[in-house]
């Protein structure tokens, strides 16, 4: 330590740092734009407004998956307890059931799958993985048999309950629209990012993600927290499931299956470890973007939906080995060579007289200006050739040395063969 | 003892903002057993690795058998004749003993197509039989103690037609007689010239066992002397760089009037706790003396709630406590350091603030969040206090050194404002900065009214620290000494004396 060698170290990890949370962002960004200029009338307020339209349900239940996989558990029932919570709902509806108590009514099924899975996880102590394949499956039968394998419709604008549709669109009487629900979306994600950064729960779930035994050792109620962690999952499956009825109106029974492993997806792109203990509620969203991005981008290149499921993938397998390339180079150590430290070297005496020529330039002394001038660029260049000069021979030297070491190993491999011939 | 087999020269290895080894030399030869001693960090395993092509060196040259060596990996170093036993034993628990030394080189039949069980047990056995060992080689490895696993670990290795063998503190989770047994396997290895490099904390061993010693600190060697020409005190001025003595603790330190906070009454629970009876005094450091095995670290997880108690009772300043969870034990105002802080101490991917008030967020509530504010203020302080080496509150804790962590864990239970705290094995894998600094900040805790119970493994510290000493074996208590007549042989003699007699009451 305090090795001068290795000084550009706290630089280097604040660039790695950094580039972990520029890197999903810009990829949201870089998509939008290069769908923007190739697509058809991307770059449009409607297609905007398709885009959020797009994240929502996959939002909110990805917003839930992501306290989950923090935990290091996995809820594989969000998608088919959010579907069976929005059916229920329209079925409520259907006989009779006021708007409001209908969609309370989507909630508190949601919360109640939630709760299901909670104490299967934390008090029978079920491998998440299982607990929850048994109640996706569990919830999917309910929703068809609740509905009776029929579809659910939620009331259209202008009738009576339609009015639950402005929460998600606004449609102003003049024909424009207002993405209310990208706000509500915001809201909700304002909050969990608050519960997961700055209260017990969201810390209690880092701390059970990244050892659960030590976390039940220094007296945290394990059980307590994991049920909580569910819940919110539960809870936001439900929240997902009226978004969900907003936009799409008409709920089919069979609709639900898939949509946890998109919320998976988007986790992961934003950056949660499936092994607990790592991820933000922000890298969540923009990963739900990144997907929306996709599915309102490829058909404006007149690619089919079935296209956003083959570049999701994708995505989400360059996000991991971008994740896993970044941390083995966090763990790496540059190391200066006499380039390098040259180079530093002559960058201080160009400051130096850089500075020199600012002085000039207000003293207003043109001579001395031109002069500096000139010392400047020869200087520049002979660094310019120094180094690359420098480089070179550290590159030929380090290829020679390589190519010793590997006649050393062909050399000793053989002497290896003989004595085992021996 | 013959030629040099081994010879490493300027060595060095940087990690992230360390150079890990400066300018090391290491030479082993024929038949030697070598040992590698030095603090935590100093660069032991570091070295072996860089040996064994785990770590690629920075720069230096490896020498064996008179070639220029570079290892690429392990694998390859194994096959060349380098082998190495890890500290953490690296075997399928659920495979049998001859599938765990002929993995990847199973023998076949039947054109390859089959395994051939009978020719592996076969093989095994002559290999144990050759080593003297006595393993069962059908038995699932999951089944054997620590002590066997190891052995079939080298007998994996030795299979490999091995010139030199590194065995990373062998002796650590082994109880004195798989020890001696370890040994005379060494020495069997030794007169066969296979070289050994023999990493350890325990300095008596290097005595018993070794020929040279070589001692690192900070990445640099400091010297390689003949063992039988070093005394103990030599190797531990060249470790440290200071005189260390290492004083019994003369009386117990304990008022007479004090009173009891824990009282402990015919806990049972598991296999290892059996009828434990003892008493804590408030302001007492109580020494649980025993070998690897006795029961202590069973009792303590008894107490603190993490294991379920069969039978007996619990009293907490004269009152019966209902411990059924470590949130009890918490409650209570107990707090426990594991012996494996890294599996149930810490979490390793959170940061020093996170790990600190883990036990006590409810003390920093600000309305429905919590106060990161103060918490960062109240990790600081202790921090500072237990003289905690981190860059800052957010570093995580895989980048602290063993001592480092062990502190954020007793800062954990300070922050708690826990009344009992159960160190168990506080200085495993702990500098001996490190140690004395525990050992100061325990007997400034006790000195402020808290109680330790100390489970440890080694008598000097034990003698060094406890007030008084409980001596557990076979799961029950066999032994109790106050410190003025406590001896290294008394207790000794306690801790060995057998299951028939510990089952006999003492």
């Amino acid at each position: 330590m305090g090795n001068s060698n290795v000084s550009t170290n706290r630089m280097q990890q604040f660039k790695e740092r950094g580039l972990k949370y520029i890197l999903a962002p810009a990829a949201l960004i870089i998509l939008y734009v290069f769908f923007g200029i190739f697509g058809r009338n991307y770059f449009s307020y409607p297609t905007l407004v398709n885009i959020i339209n797009a994240a929502f349900y996959i939002g909110f239940i990805a917003m839930g998956e992501t306290f989950i996989i923090i935990t290091g558990g996995i809820d594989l029932s969000v998608g088919t307890v959010m579907m069976a919570s929005t059916l229920i709902g329209g079925v409520a509806l259907k006989h009779g059931f006021p708007m409001v108590p209908s969609l309370i009514l989507i909630i508190l099924v949601g919360t109640a799958f939630g709760t299901v899975n909670g104490l299967m996880v934390s008090l029978l102590k079920m491998p998440p993985f299982i607990a929850t394949l048994g109640t996706m499956m569990i919830s999917m039968g309910v929703g068809s048999i609740v509905s009776n394998v029929q579809s659910a419709t939620f009331p259209i604008r202008g009738h009576e309950g339609g009015w639950f549709k402005s929460i998600f669109l606004y449609l102003s009487p003049s024909g424009g629209m207002i993405p209310t629900g990208a706000l509500l979306l915001l809201v909700v994600g304002v909050i969990c990012h608050l519960m997961l950064s700055s209260t017990k729960l969201g810390r209690y779930t880092y701390a059970i993600g990244s050892n659960i035994e030590a976390a039940r050792l220094s007296g945290v109620n394990v059980k307590k927290w994991q049920m909580m962690v569910y819940i919110i999952s539960g809870v936001l499956a439900g929240i997902g499931g009226i978004s969900y009825a907003a936009i799409y109106t008409t709920v089919l029974p069979a609709q639900g299956q898939g949509f946890e492993l998109y919320a998976i997806a988007a986790a992961v792109i934003g950056g949660t470890s499936l092994a607990g203990g790592i991820g933000t509620i922000w890298g969540t969203v923009i990963g739900v973007f990144i997907m929306s991005v996709l599915a309102t981008g490829l058909p404006s290149l007149n690619l089919q939906a079935h296209w956003q499921t083959f570049f999701t993938g994708i995505i989400v397998i360059g996000a991991v080995l971008l994740d896993m390339y970044r941390n083995k180079k966090a763990s790496e150590v540059h190391i200066d060579t006499p380039a390098d430290v040259y180079k530093k070297k002559e960058s201080e005496r160009i400051a130096e007289l850089k500075r020199e020529l600012v002085k000039a330039k207000s003293s207003g002394n043109s001579s001395r200006i031109a002069e500096l001038r000139k010392q400047l660029s020869v200087l520049q260049g002979e660094i310019r050739a120094t180094y690359s000069r420098m480089k070179a021979e550290e590159k030929a030297a380090k290829a020679r040395i390589r190519e010793e070491e590997r006649k050393a190993e062909r050399d000793f491999e053989e002497m290896l063969n003989k004595k085992n011939q021996e | 003892m013959g030629n040099n087999i081994l010879e490493m020269k300027n060595i060095n290895k940087y990690f992230t903002g360390v150079h890990a080894l400066k300018d090391v030399d290491f030479s082993l030869l024929e038949g030697e057993i070598h040992a590698l001693v030095g603090e935590n960090g100093a660069g032991k395993s570091t070295l072996m690795k860089v040996l064994v092509g785990i770590y690629p060196k920075d720069t230096g040259m490896i020498h064996y058998l008179g070639h220029l060596f570079n290892p690429l990996n392990p694998q390859y170093a194994l096959e060349a004749g380098i082998g190495i036993i890890h500290q953490e034993l690296n075997m399928m628990d659920h495979l049998t003993v001859a599938q765990n030394i002929f993995i990847n080189r199973e023998p076949v039949r039947g054109a390859g197509l089959f395994l051939d069980k009978r020719e592996q047990y076969r093989m095994t056995e002559e290999l144990f039989k050759r080593l003297n060992m006595n393993i069962d080689p059908s038995e699932l490895v999951g089944n054997l103690s620590v002590g066997k696993q190891q052995m079939v670990e080298i007998a994996k290795a030795v299979s490999h037609r091995l010139r030199v063998l590194i065995l990373d503190e062998p002796t650590a989770a082994l109880t004195d007689i798989e020890i001696s047994e370890l040994f005379t396997i060494m020495r069997d290895l030794a007169g066969r010239g296979v070289g050994m490099i023999h990493i350890s904390h325990r300095l008596e061993e290097i005595h018993q066992i070794t020929d040279r010693v070589t001692v690192l600190r900070d990445g640099e060697r400091v010297g390689t002397k003949k063992t039988s020409e070093t005394t103990r005190q030599d190797i531990i001025n060249m470790m440290v760089g200071r005189v260390i003595y290492e004083q019994p603790k003369a009386r117990s330190m304990v008022p007479p009037d004090s009173p009891v906070v824990l009282r402990v009454d015919k806990l049972n629970a598991g296999k290892l706790v059996r009828d434990v009876s003892f008493e804590l005094r408030k302001g007492e450091i109580l020494g649980f003396s025993g070998l690897i095995g006795a029961g202590r670290t069973e009792t303590a997880r008894a107490i603190f709630g993490a294991d379920e108690i069969q039978s007996g009772t619990i009293e907490i300043n004269g009152v019966p406590a209902r411990i059924n969870s470590p949130q009890d034990a918490v409650q209570n105002g107990i707090g426990y350091l594991s012996e494996d802080r890294k599996r149930y101490g810490l979490a390793v991917n959170l940061n020093v603030k996170d790990n600190s008030v883990m036990a006590s967020y409810d003390q920093f509530p600000k309305g429905i969040f919590v106060d990161s504010g103060k918490i960062s203020r109240v990790t600081g302080e202790y921090v500072d206090m237990l003289n905690i080496k981190t860059p800052s509150l957010d570093q995580l804790l895989f980048n602290l050194s063993g001592g480092n962590q062990q502190k954020v864990v007793i800062a954990k239970w300070l922050i708690k404002n826990s009344d009992i705290l159960i160190f168990d094995e506080p200085t495993r894998g702990i500098d001996v900065g490190a140690k004395s600094e525990i050992y100061t900040l325990m007997n400034e805790l006790a000195r402020e009214g808290k109680s330790i119970i100390m489970i440890s493994s080694e008598l000097p510290e034990v003698l060094r620290m406890s007030d008084r000493i409980i001596v557990m074996c076979e799961g029950r208590i066999t032994g109790e000494f106050n410190i003025e007549e406590a001896t290294q042989e008394a207790i000794m003699e306690r801790a060995t004396i057998g299951r028939q007699a510990a089952l006999a009451g003492s």
